[in-house]
């Protein structure tokens, strides 16, 4: 009477870790593809963060703004540099 | 009937049931034998070719630390890109016609290099590297069996040309192989990360068994350096060199208080962006690894020299009558006989046989070594790669004639920068400084000190006589600026001694003269046509230079009572 009882409760305790094991592995698997999902997304953020810093140092380089302004915005160099001293 | 053969037959069925059933036990410890032997014995033998067939060892690529100048402005940075290989073994042969159309290539050329791989029995072949994410990503969701992306890196340059021989380049691998990108190479380079992931049949991750190093990005790399005031050095230098139909050309612009490379700039370039283009002669950082014969740009050395003994002041006289000095056998000539000049004219007139009277007076060893104290010959201890080192010759080899050309500048070398450096004594109060290119993380200003304040002083007001209407620099003046420098043309060394027709052009100066900013060295190698001389060549690129420097850094101009101020009205108002 005894041992059928400790031998169905070892039983059941062996399905059931058997189970969690099932369980966790599957969330190991999950956050994997999160974790992949994510470092994928680095990337592509890391990618868009250089062109952008590439962008943004194209168009405020020193040639281009001095063009700019110049035949936009029709500035000059100062012809005569007036120095007021008190 | 019925009782008595029953026993019998239970007999034998008992002896059999014992057969079978010892049978069975026989097999079932056959099994549990073999078990216990798999699960001992050959445990480690088996667990390592399961391991090899789903555990694989992943690489993660550190990024690369990125190049910025003073204000944070980037130089160099590495974007992440996405390589396609291809494993032949896996690959399917129908599919490969698809796989070239969505690459662009030649279907049968890919056929054929796979192919290749196969009879060689290679498992890795490169489909195309540093490919943009999004292309390579297009590719891998066609989900052919065999083909991988793996990350990596590419280097960007964005000021291309300009920045190009400072910074070097980076090979394919990422790794520095030229200028600061190899100086600094472990710097920059991080720490790739390491994983082991099981794998499916697929190529996908299944399982992260561990991370055995956590990627560490490399650092940034501040530079001295002024992204503007390079632009500005390169576009007007690009512009001389092409107009001078010159071989080459550098120029290095010092902060004259901290010494500071604000720009370092060569003629010609190239595109570090674009390899396919590459020269290796264009690679050249002329600026730090060409030694050029500094000729008169040397002469305020002497002269301060000689002011530094006592036995001269600015005022002594010197006469350089008949315009020529004997030496050996040898004539040393000034352009004409400019009779009796003081200190300050020598340097005006550019006088070689001025000077080489000071230096005889003074003797090789204290010429010596107060060109050695001054960094002649000298590393700039910059630890850039192909850094030339310059030459002085000892005092026991200057001869009355060696000691005579050396006081002119012939017969020793310098690089542009160390040149450049030379002069941050005259505005450092007569201390030289050491040069920096990165960023140092403090500054402890150790300079060596080669002659006095005063003295250092002396020369530069002298200096300032070289850009008056009178001086041999006049073209190199800034309006609205008090601007100092010496002019200098040497011969170029040919196969026969100094070549007559090949010169090199040197404008070296400092501004403004009140209160000395910046120090700037231009050199121009082999120019063509009927201007040769440094004030005709190197002054003119000086100036520009050297005016616009000057407004970006804002720079108060210091120049009293010029011509155009007394025809300025200044509006009468509330004081």
């Amino acid at each position: 009477m005894r041992l059928p009882a400790v031998a169905l409760l070892l039983w059941l305790m062996v399905l059931v870790t058997a189970l969690a094991q099932v369980v966790s592995s599957h969330h190991h698997r999950q956050w994997l593809v999160v974790w992949q999902q994510q470092d994928a997304l680095r990337l592509q953020l890391l990618q868009e963060q250089t062109r952008l810093v590439l962008e943004k140092s194209t168009l405020t380089a020193h040639g281009r703004i001095d063009r700019l302004a110049r035949e936009q915005l029709n500035m000059t160099d100062p012809q005569q540099i007036q120095v007021l001293t008190p | 009937m019925s009782g008595e053969p029953q026993p019998q037959t239970n007999h034998i069925a008992r002896w059999r049931i014992a057969l079978v059933l010892g049978g069975f036990v026989l097999l079932l410890m056959l099994v549990q034998g073999r078990l216990v032997m798999l699960h001992t014995v050959k445990q480690p033998f088996l667990y390592e070719q399961g391991e090899q067939r789903t555990v694989r060892h992943e690489v993660q690529p550190a990024m690369r630390g990125s190049i910025v100048d003073r204000h944070g402005r980037p130089l160099a940075v590495s974007t992440p890109v996405v390589t396609l290989w291809l494993n032949p073994q896996q690959v399917q042969a129908e599919q490969l016609p698809q796989l070239a159309r969505a690459l662009d290539l030649s279907p049968a050329k890919l056929a054929q290099r796979v192919a290749m791989a196969l009879e060689k029995e290679r498992e890795f072949m490169y489909l195309r590297r540093q490919m943009a994410p999004a292309q390579a990503q297009k590719i891998l969701d066609l989900g052919m069996a065999g083909v991988y992306g793996d990350d990596a890196f590419r280097r960007f340059y964005p000021a291309a040309e300009v920045t190009a021989h400072l910074l070097g380049i980076v090979n394919v691998d990422g790794k520095g192989q030229e200028g600061l990108e190899m100086a600094y190479d472990d710097y920059l380079t991080g720490r790739d990360g390491a994983r082991e992931v099981v794998k499916d049949l697929y190529g996908n991750v299944v399982k992260q068994v561990q991370v055995t190093q956590v990627p560490e990005p490399g650092r940034d790399l501040q530079l001295t350096m002024d992204l503007r005031l390079q632009y500005i050095a390169y576009r007007e230098l690009k512009a001389a060199v092409a107009a001078h139909h010159a071989k080459a050309g550098a120029a290095v612009l010092l902060d004259a208080r901290n010494g500071d490379v604000l720009a370092l700039v060569n003629q010609p370039s190239y595109n570090p962006n674009n390899r396919a283009t590459l020269k290796p002669e264009h690679m050249r950082n002329r600026a730090i690894a060409d030694l050029i014969e500094p000729g008169s740009t040397m002469k305020p050395f002497t002269v301060a020299a000689a002011l530094q003994s006592g036995r001269y002041r600015a005022s002594s006289e010197i006469d350089t009558s008949p315009g020529f000095i004997r030496v050996k056998h040898k004539a040393i000539r000034d352009h004409r006989n400019y009779g009796v000049l003081d200190i300050t004219g020598i340097i005006t007139k550019s006088s070689n046989v001025g000077v080489v009277k000071l230096a005889h007076d003074l003797g090789a060893e204290s010429m010596w070594s107060f060109l050695a104290d001054a960094g002649v010959g000298e590393s700039t201890v910059l630890g850039f790669p192909g850094e030339a080192l310059g030459r002085l010759p000892y005092p026991e080899q200057l001869d009355d004639l060696r000691l005579a050309t050396v006081s002119y500048g012939y017969g020793l070398s310098v690089t542009p920068l160390q040149l450049a450096q030379a002069y941050t004594t005259f505005t450092e109060h007569g201390c030289r400084l050491p040069v920096h290119l990165v960023m140092p993380e403090r500054r402890d200003q150790v300079c060596k000190r080669v002659m006095s304040a005063d003295i250092a002083r002396q020369v530069i007001d002298m200096m300032e006589t070289v850009t008056s209407a009178r001086g041999t620099g006049r073209r190199a003046r800034v309006a609205g600026y008090r601007v100092g420098g010496k002019t200098g043309t040497a011969h170029k060394v040919g196969k026969s001694g100094y070549e007559d027709s090949q010169y090199t052009a040197v404008f070296a100066g400092v501004a403004p003269v009140s209160n000395p900013e910046l120090v700037l060295v231009v050199f121009v190698d082999e120019p063509q046509g009927q201007e040769y001389y440094g004030g005709e060549v190197a002054a003119p690129i000086f100036s520009r230079i050297m005016a616009q420097a000057l407004r970006l850094r804002q720079v108060p101009p210091d120049e009293q009572n010029p011509d155009w101020l007394k025809n300025l009205r200044v509006a009468e108002g509330p004081a």
